[in-house]
């Protein structure tokens, strides 16, 4: 199968349903002849011209909110926006109106819009620039949040949440948007809140979002060599989260660690695990384990910077520690 | 058609206003617009304009009463007449608020039990006004229960003085719902049966307990790629609580294992499920825990004469109820006791098994308080009336002191596990124990 | 008065009937709440009948609007029925959004209302958004965005009206002037003018007198029609009184707004009598035929709200339904 960038499948997964459905338009800051800074929407305009691939002046909340009264009146807009740390700035749009439409008029509005941003630190960006806040748009309900780990989930869960009628918030790692892998040519979709297994194991689950899956498999592969089976999982969508796959692949390693780029306290990470703490409790040997980013800004030098978030070798030596029977918390 | 006035909502948050004063008389013409009343909440007081042109009419609060929002408190008529009551529920209505008021005295007359496991009785009505002259047969009111509808007498002769609960409220058993005084009432009483329930609900929540605050665990920040040195596993034990995993427990129940087995064998905890493995092998070996040189049980002897025992039991059987075996017990919690935690000795005599729980707390005399079963601080197995001599048992689940008859005097043997005493305790309490028993009376000094 | 943009008689005794019906309407309303008999709290817009009505007969069905926290007006002149709005006051099933909305979330999409938004100038995105699908899809439906004199101070509305203008956009802003931002004179919240705010942008801004029903609908249909010919977008401020307080448990507000303030506008340039006047004066209509009208409604509004009261609630199994769509 060709292999292709992360950057590349976003394009395409766009490209595609635009071709497919005229209601589809791409809004945001310098989306058209600039296709984002980070290249990512390049070519678009040429295909499918300015009506269609629309540059807006900066301000996050006006596109945001036009998005939303298009999404209502009949058409399906791609919202672009620049950084994920700028969800900050369009927060009553996307939390008071997009998520709440339908709900508050009893079921007869909709709003199909995909919010495509990113996440991620380690790029040098410092704190305003490198947050991940995934957990910030899961908390309200209304909405619904895809995390892509390699360019095959990019475009399959993109060409869904173009589709879907819901507002759908599509987080890319912008560090990933390089990194090859095989992609399909032909046409396909991968639906919400379906977990992928990515690694088989049997002695302890990681459980990873985003590039937080190839941090996991890479902590697997180390453990592996100590004689330690490791299974890996994607959930791919956290909300909608597919709860029995986490659960049944707990149940039975009966050690989990769950990994996630947003910061540790009250986040993905913490829900996740309080979940299988729920429903997978009499097949735990171990506690359930967090790792997140670090509760801090995230600081501008790369001495600093690298430090806040899960490597695969902090995640293995936390896995050794689980494996090894070791308390981990104060009893 | 009358226009109803009512006490507006005024506030965000208001249950009530009180009527400063009426702008207004009964029986005057108004305007719509017109100032009616002035209203007192918690913020301001403020006027409160008539809603249609009329005549006022019907008023049925006053200046100084406090009135719930959305009550009707005066009518806007089309003449100055005011209508008739409707179902003469008005009229009712300044006794029905008086709650608060003193009920009158009097027999309480209660919500009956009906049923098997009936915990309320469905009001279904009364069949006598307040104020009525009753007889103890006559039927006051009807209750329905998951069976049937019962009639509930009187009870007793006299007037109803008052009903506190309505048709259709549900009414726990045993809680009174009339009263039946012997003189007719000056102001017979009736009201809802919950409005003593807010009461008593809101008494409750103001004495709610403030929860203790706990510390909070500190989460491994999992983040740090900074491996912090493993800390070597420590057996801890909270509390007497094991520290096991819950899925170690739920195989521990589930195959029947005791994992109490593995804490007296010394397995560090916490218990995961490797560790069941080594319960499982402990299941068909007997425990032996002399594996290591280091942990080997322990035995001693010592003898004592028995005159002095003996003279004491006599003189204590004298003296009152003589509980032997507690006496025995009080001499060994002594001579274990360093601290003032408490102290179980189990005494197994005759095949049989008790506990005391400081038994060398109460004054002589006193019996000692028995404890529940399980593992005791020391177990003392009285043998002095047996034909054994000499005892070489093994260890227990606690330290055992075996007392045995040698002709005229006793002999004391202590058996324990490595981890149960050391070698210097176990020496100073046999040492201390057979002194006791040799001369009993010093205990009591 | 001003020139007719409505000439027939037909439209003259529509405009009137739908001013009395937002009357009736609120002051149903008003009572529901001072009796406790409806939960939460609600925004009279009595005074303001003439600018929803003199817009929204100037649009077609699918022409949309986005309302305000004040909106049961704008809901009633976009032609929604009064049993259902009052269900949703009530918290009942039958109600437009089956009791999940309540007074400041009534959306009534059958007839292009986008729903009332209870986040002062919330809404300003939202109606831009549908004049830019209009706009995309080739549609000529133009959107009308209302909103107080109060939102003005929101930033959304300059960033949405800079890229309406940039796009020409068919939508027209419609700011409410009712003197009062909540509980606070408008001048003491507005620095400089209202309409030089849109001017900025190239926008051509309009003030229109918001208690003359016929000026406000020759205006907005004059504007309309250019909008559907691709002139747009627009801004019209139009200059109203609201008789009630911020919302209906706002009685006591002699320490921001004079008695004798209410008093003259609702006696002077109440928009229903003054519209009822001018047309017993040009012979449209008798008195007795405008009496009879007005209690007809009063009867319509009054059977509405028995019918709501008794309505029944929603089942409790919808409390999580429609948190998504299919």
């Amino acid at each position: 199968m060709r292999e292709i960038t992360l950057s590349k499948a976003v394009n395409e997964a766009i490209a595609e349903e635009m071709r497919r459905d005229e209601t589809v338009f791409v809004i945001g800051e310098d989306v058209a002849e600039a296709g984002t800074p980070f290249k990512v929407l390049s070519g678009l305009v040429e295909e499918f011209g300015t009506a269609r691939v629309i540059d807006t002046p900066i301000a996050e909340p006006g596109f945001m909110g036009i998005a939303v009264g298009a999404a209502m009146t009949g058409s399906r807009p791609i919202v672009d926006l620049m950084f994920g740390d700028f969800i900050f700035l369009i927060m009553d749009q996307l939390c008071n109106q997009a998520a709440k439409t339908h709900y508050m008029s009893g079921g007869k509005l909709n709003v199909p819009l995909v919010l495509r941003t990113n996440l991620g630190a380690t790029r040098r960006s410092a704190a305003q620039h490198s947050q991940s806040l995934q957990a910030l748009v899961a908390h309200i309900p209304g909405l619904k949040v895809a995390m892509p780990s390699s360019a095959y989930e990019a475009k399959g869960l993109m060409k869904t949440a173009i589709r879907d009628n819901n507002p759908v918030v599509i987080f890319e790692d912008k560090l990933m948007y390089q990194d090859k892998a095989p992609v399909p040519e032909e046409d396909y979709l991968i639906p919400f809140g379906v977990a992928n297994v990515k690694r088989e194991g049997s002695d302890i689950t990681l459980i990873g979002t985003s590039s937080m899956v190839q941090v996991a498999e890479a902590a697997a592969e180390i453990l592996a060599r100590e004689g330690i089976s490791a299974e890996v999982i994607d959930p791919r969508t956290i909300v909608p989260l597919d709860e029995a796959a986490l659960v049944a692949s707990v149940r039975k390693t009966s050690r989990a660690i769950v990994i996630d780029e947003g910061h540790q306290s009250y986040g993905v990470t913490s829900e996740i695990a309080s979940r299988l703490n729920e429903q997978a409790f009499y097949h735990l040997d171990a506690p359930v384990l967090r790792m997140g980013a670090m509760d801090v800004p995230v600081p501008f030098s790369p001495a600093l910077e690298d430090l806040t978030v899960p490597t695969p070798e902090a995640v293995a030596v936390q896995a050794r520690r689980l494996c090894a029977g070791e308390m981990i918390h104060a009893a | 058609m009358p226009r109803e006035v009512i006490m507006p909502a005024l506030g965000m948050a208001q249950d009530s206003g009180v009527i400063v004063t009426w702008l207004k008389s009964p029986g005057d013409t108004v305007a719509e617009g017109d100032a009616l009343f002035e209203v007192e909440t918690d913020k301001a007081t403020m006027e409160v304009e008539a809603q249609a042109a009329g005549f006022l009419t019907r008023v049925t609060a006053a200046a100084g009463d406090d009135v719930p929002v959305g009550k009707v408190i005066a009518l806007i008529s089309d003449t100055a007449d005011a209508p008739a009551p409707a179902d003469g529920e008005a009229d009712a209505a300044p006794a029905e608020e008086a709650a608060p008021a003193e009920l009158p005295q009097g027999h309480d007359v209660i919500m009956p039990a009906l049923g098997m496991a009936q915990d309320t009785g469905l009001l279904v009505g009364w069949l006598k006004p307040p104020g009525d002259v009753v007889a103890a047969d006559d039927v006051l009111f009807e209750v329905e229960t998951d069976k049937s509808t019962m009639e509930v007498p009187a009870g007793h002769d006299g007037y109803v003085a008052a009903l506190l609960a309505e048709a259709g409220e549900e009414v726990p058993v045993g809680q009174a719902v009339a009263i039946i005084s012997p003189e007719k009432p000056d102001a017979p009483v009736r009201r809802r049966a919950d409005a003593k329930a807010d009461a008593k609900a809101n008494a409750k929540a103001d004495a709610k307990p403030v929860a203790p605050e706990t510390e909070p665990a500190r989460p491994a920040s999992a983040a740090q790629p900074r491996a912090r040195p493993a800390p070597a596993p420590q057996p801890a034990r909270a509390a007497g609580r094991i520290l096991a995993s819950p899925k170690a427990r739920r195989l521990a129940l589930e195959q029947g294992l005791d994992l109490e087995r593995l804490v007296s064998a010394g397995h560090p905890q916490p218990f995961h499920v490797r560790d069941l493995e080594a319960l499982r092998v402990m299941g068909r070996e007997q425990p032996s825990p002399t594996v290591s040189p280091v942990a080997r049980p322990l035995r001693l002897t010592a003898e004592t004469g028995g005159d002095g025992l003996a003279a004491f039991m006599e003189w204590a059987a004298a003296a009152g109820d003589l509980d032997e075996h507690a006496l025995l017990a009080g001499f060994a919690a002594a001579s274990l006791r360093s601290d003032d935690a408490e102290i179980v000795v189990a005494v197994d005599a005759f095949g049989a098994s008790r506990h005391y729980r400081d038994p060398d707390r109460p004054r002589l005399g006193a019996s000692a308080a028995e404890a529940a079963d399980g593992v005791p601080h020391l177990r003392l197995r009285d043998l002095r009336r047996a034909r054994v001599t000499s005892v070489s048992m093994g260890a227990e689940d606690a330290p055992v002191v075996t007392i045995t008859g040698t002709g005229p005097g006793l002999r004391l043997t202590l058996e324990c596990a490595a981890d149960q005493l050391s070698a210097d305790r176990a020496l100073a309490l046999l040492t201390d124990l057979a002194g006791r028993i040799e001369e009993p009376l010093r205990h009591l000094l | 008065m001003a020139d007719k943009a409505k000439t027939n008689t037909e439209d003259y005794l529509r405009m009137f009937s739908q001013m009395v019906r937002i009357r009736s309407f609120e002051d149903n309303a008003n009572q529901l709440y001072l009796s406790a008999k409806m939960p939460g709290l609600t925004h009279m817009y009595s005074g303001e009948e003439a600018v929803a009505v003199g817009i929204c007969e100037a649009l077609k069905t699918t022409d949309k609007i986005t309302s305000t926290h004040r909106g049961h007006g704008h809901c009633v002149a976009k032609g929604a029925e009064f049993k259902q709005m009052f269900c949703e006051l009530l918290g009942k099933e039958e109600g437009y959004c089956r009791g999940k909305g309540g007074s400041m979330h009534i959306a009534d999409q059958s007839n292009g209302n986008l729903g009332a938004n209870a986040i002062v100038g919330g809404s300003m995105g939202i109606a831009t958004g549908a004049a830019l699908t209009a706009k995309l899809q080739g549609r000529d439906d133009v959107t009308v965005c209302f909103f107080g004199d109060g939102a003005t101070a929101q930033g959304l509305m300059y960033e949405v009206m800079n890229m309406a203008a940039l796009w020409r956009l068919p939508v027209i802003y419609a700011c409410e002037n009712n003197g009062y931002s909540e509980y606070t004179k408008t001048e003491e919240i507005a620095a400089g003018s209202i309409t030089a705010r849109a001017e900025a942008f190239g926008i051509e801004a309009f003030q229109v007198d918001g208690q003359d029903v016929l000026a406000v609908n020759k205006l907005a249909t004059e504007l309309v029609g250019r909008c559907r010919g691709g002139e747009g977008p627009f801004f019209v401020e139009l200059m109203t009184y609201r008789y009630h307080g911020h919302h209906v448990g706002d009685i006591n507000r002699e320490y921001y707004r004079a008695k004798e303030e209410e008093t003259l506008w609702k006696t002077e340039r109440d928009p229903i009598l003054r519209f009822r006047g001018w047309l017993v004066d040009q012979g449209i209509a008798s008195e007795q035929d405008l009496e009879a009208l007005q209690a007809e409604i009063k009867e319509d509004a009054e059977n509405a709200v028995k019918y709501a009261l008794e309505a029944k609630y929603p089942d409790t199994s919808e409390v999580d339904m429609h948190v998504y769509a299919a």
